[in-house]
């Protein structure tokens, strides 16, 4: 679904990619873990088409069609969601509009008609308790005065609507409390399916004790220096990274 | 500098051929005041940024016209003009074209609307040049008075249509508000047709204690039009003004807003929202003057600067001594869609009393990018994401719309007109 091949990005001429590779196949999760500063924002911002990272090197493919060809609402349409570190405060966008534009430019993009007022309201309700948030959350401005938390659960709402084939979750579980935490997975797995995959960058192993990843990666100096399976989290939980960056140097 | 001014020959020739009625004597005197005074240049401080040669070519050429034929002629071809706002906002409607009424004046419980010259109403005001010009021009005009205690149950319209066919028109609304009376008021600017014109308006109102006055202004006018509005309000004890303007159309408009605050407990609000494209020049200066405190007054305006259009706010706020307690907020904020898009902005605090609060702030920003980029990974166009990014920032204004009736007309001009802001960005 997701190949990226040596793929080397830079932002301010300074690289922070430097010839980053990575496969994700339908239907599996991975999880991306590795120090602070290490680059792995830089490559979900990158697969998301953030203008300001300049590609240098390298291929980023999806489905088969070339993503770096195209504009960040093309990949999203085309399927790419991604849940930001730092969700960004819109004020005076009504969420419930953004929700419901995200939703309709997907489904035009696709060929199909505009939702239904109704079946929109209905749907996200629907998705809100699964994820226990208020439905007052539609009439507020987009993110705009949440908390921490209630914008990680806002960005879920937002993969739960749009129904993505890879959902790119950068860090979504930090800043949540327990209950917000279990809330979040559910809706991760809830997404969970054959011919959908999802990739979470995360620093903590609790989440992953919730979404059970097929792969675990290190990116470290903007690279992946190791992969494994979900043992490599525990391993990295209770060792740190310094060994893994030492051996991948030796 | 080679500023065009009035012709005065020819102005003093025009007043003295006007028709002998109850304003004769007004306008000749005007004219000669005027004589001394002319139009302000851009050697004024308060008239630095904003050049009226076009309007005093404009008013000589209808000084010319006059002279030639006598003057008004009406136009009639604006019915659709004219269903488009009435169908769409519930208000009594009055029609003023080129500053002369044109419509039946409505029956109001408690109001009384009558024709300026026709019925008695107070002195014609303003010592400043623009009002001696319309004085000494003046052959009609709006005059309302809302006895004690009258609350209407809908907003006053007028609907004033300036026809570029006249090359200038004069256009004068008073206003009395009787003791604790409520009056809403909403005025809708159009132009007949496309073309030149210069329109110099004066709308004057006066609350008496505890009367509330709601104004909203709807300028949405030829692209080629001029034009030069004085709003001015006296607040008597625990009396209200609330008052909107905004300013979709125009070549060139300057609004003066000066509020008076002359009785305690006494309460102004302005807001203000100006958006500009192409070579659009709009210049808000206002005043609030905190004659005696307690009193308060609050004002946001918002400008959506776009091509390399030129806006211009100032807002001066003067707190006479010994009018402690007075509350004052102002802001000013502008969103610039272009790089050669240019906005003045400055705050002027005259503070003579001590027990006072008095905050001020400007910004002037860009689009954000991060949030544009945020929702475009939603799937949302640059263009869309652009539109609600940009319609947000001039929404804020609509919550604090003095006249509801007038919401939703108001939402749909202004979507029309943001759409053709971020088409034409350049
Ligand atoms: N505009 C910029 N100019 C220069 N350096 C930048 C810029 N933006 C990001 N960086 C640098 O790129 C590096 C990678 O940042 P990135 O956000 O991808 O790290 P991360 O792995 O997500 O870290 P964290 O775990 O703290 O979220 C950091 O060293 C950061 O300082
Ligand atoms: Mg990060």
């Amino acid at each position: 679904m997701l190949e990226v091949k040596n793929l080397k990005a830079s932002i301010g001429g300074k690289e922070i990619l430097t010839g980053l590779n990575l496969s994700v196949k339908a239907g599996e999760v991975h999880a991306i873990m590795g120090p602070n500063g290490s680059g792995k924002s830089t490559l979900a911002q990158v697969i998301a088409g953030h203008a300001d990272y300049e590609v240098t090197s390298g291929a980023v493919e999806f489905l088969g069609k070339d993503l770096l060809d195209l504009d960040p609402e093309e990949r999203a349409r085309e399927g790419i969601f991604l849940g930001f570190q730092y969700p960004v405060e819109i004020p005076g966008v009504n969420n419930a509009y953004l929700l419901k534009a995200a939703v309709n430019a997907k489904r035009k993009h696709h060929g199909m008609d505009e939702i239904d007022a109704f079946e929109f309201l209905k749907l996200a309700r629907e998705k809100m308790t699964m994820l226990g948030m208020d439905p007052v959350f539609l009439n507020r401005g987009v993110n705009e005065g949440f908390s921490g938390g209630e914008k990680k659960r806002n960005e879920i709402l937002q993969m739960a609507m749009l129904e993505p084939s890879l959902a790119i979750l950068d860090e979504t579980d930090s800043g949540l409390d327990i209950d917000a935490l279990k809330a979040v997975a559910n809706g991760v797995n809830s997404l969970r399916d054959p011919e959908r995959a999802i990739v979470l960058v995360t620093h903590y192993q609790r989440l992953l004790d919730y979404i059970e990843p097929d792969y675990v990666h290190v990116l470290s100096g903007g690279q992946i220096i190791r992969s494994g399976d979900k043992s490599l989290a525990l391993e990295l939980e209770d060792r740190g990274y310094e060994w893994v960056v030492e051996a991948a140097s030796a | 500098m080679s500023a065009t001014a009035i012709n005065q020959d020819m102005l003093l020739a025009v007043v003295e051929a006007m028709p002998g009625d109850k304003l004769a004597e007004a306008r000749r005197a005007a004219a000669f005041r005027f004589a001394e005074l002319g139009f302000p240049t851009v050697g004024q401080e308060d008239w630095k940024y904003t050049n009226l040669s076009v309007a005093a070519e404009l008013g000589n050429e209808w000084l010319d016209a006059y002279v030639a034929n006598g003057g008004q002629e009406s136009d009639s071809r604006t019915g659709n003009l004219i269903a488009a706002v009435q169908n769409r906002i519930d208000a009594y409607w009055i029609i003023l074209r080129d500053g002369f009424v044109d419509s039946n004046l409505p029956d109001v419980d408690g109001i009384r609307v009558s024709r300026i010259a026709e019925q008695g109403h107070r002195p014609l005001e303003g010592a400043d040049a623009m009002s001696v010009f319309n004085t000494a021009l003046l052959r009609d005009g709006l005059y309302v008075r809302a006895e004690p205690g009258a609350v209407p149950d809908k907003p006053i319209g007028i609907l004033i249509i300036d026809n570029p066919e006249n090359a200038m028109s004069q256009t004068r609304v008073m206003i009395d508000s009787g003791e604790n009376s409520h009056l809403r008021i909403v005025e809708c600017c159009l132009s007949s047709e496309a073309g030149r014109q210069f329109t110099n308006s004066i709308f004057e109102a006066d609350l008496a204690d505890g009367a509330t006055l709601d104004h909203v202004r709807i300028q949405n006018r030829d692209e080629a039009h001029v034009s030069v509005n004085k709003l001015s309000a006296k607040l008597r004890r625990d009396s209200n003004f609330n008052h909107n303007s905004f300013d979709l159309g125009g070549a060139l408009t300057r609004n003066d807003v000066n509020a008076e605050i002359t009785g305690e407990g006494a309460s102004v609000n302005l807001n203000g929202l100006y958006l500009a494209a192409g070579d659009q020049h709009i210049d808000n200066h206002t005043s609030i003057v905190h004659g005696v405190g307690p009193s308060t007054s609050e004002e946001e305006y918002r400008g959506i600067l776009s091509g390399r259009s030129r806006c211009v706010f100032n807002g001066k706020v003067i707190v006479s001594p010994g009018a402690d307690g007075t509350d004052s907020r102002q802001s000013n904020h502008n969103l610039l869609l272009s790089d050669r898009a240019e906005i003045d902005t400055k705050p002027e605090l005259e503070i003579y009393a001590d027990d006072v609060k008095c905050a001020h702030g400007a910004t002037v920003g860009q689009l954000d990018e991060t949030a544009l980029f945020y929702l475009r990974t939603r799937g949302l166009g640059l263009d869309h994401a652009r539109r609600i990014i940009t319609r947000a920032f001039a929404a804020g204004t609509l919550s604090t719309l003095a006249v509801a009736e007038c919401h939703d007309y108001l939402a749909d001009v202004l979507d029309q007109r943001l759409a053709n802001l971020i088409d034409a960005k350049q």
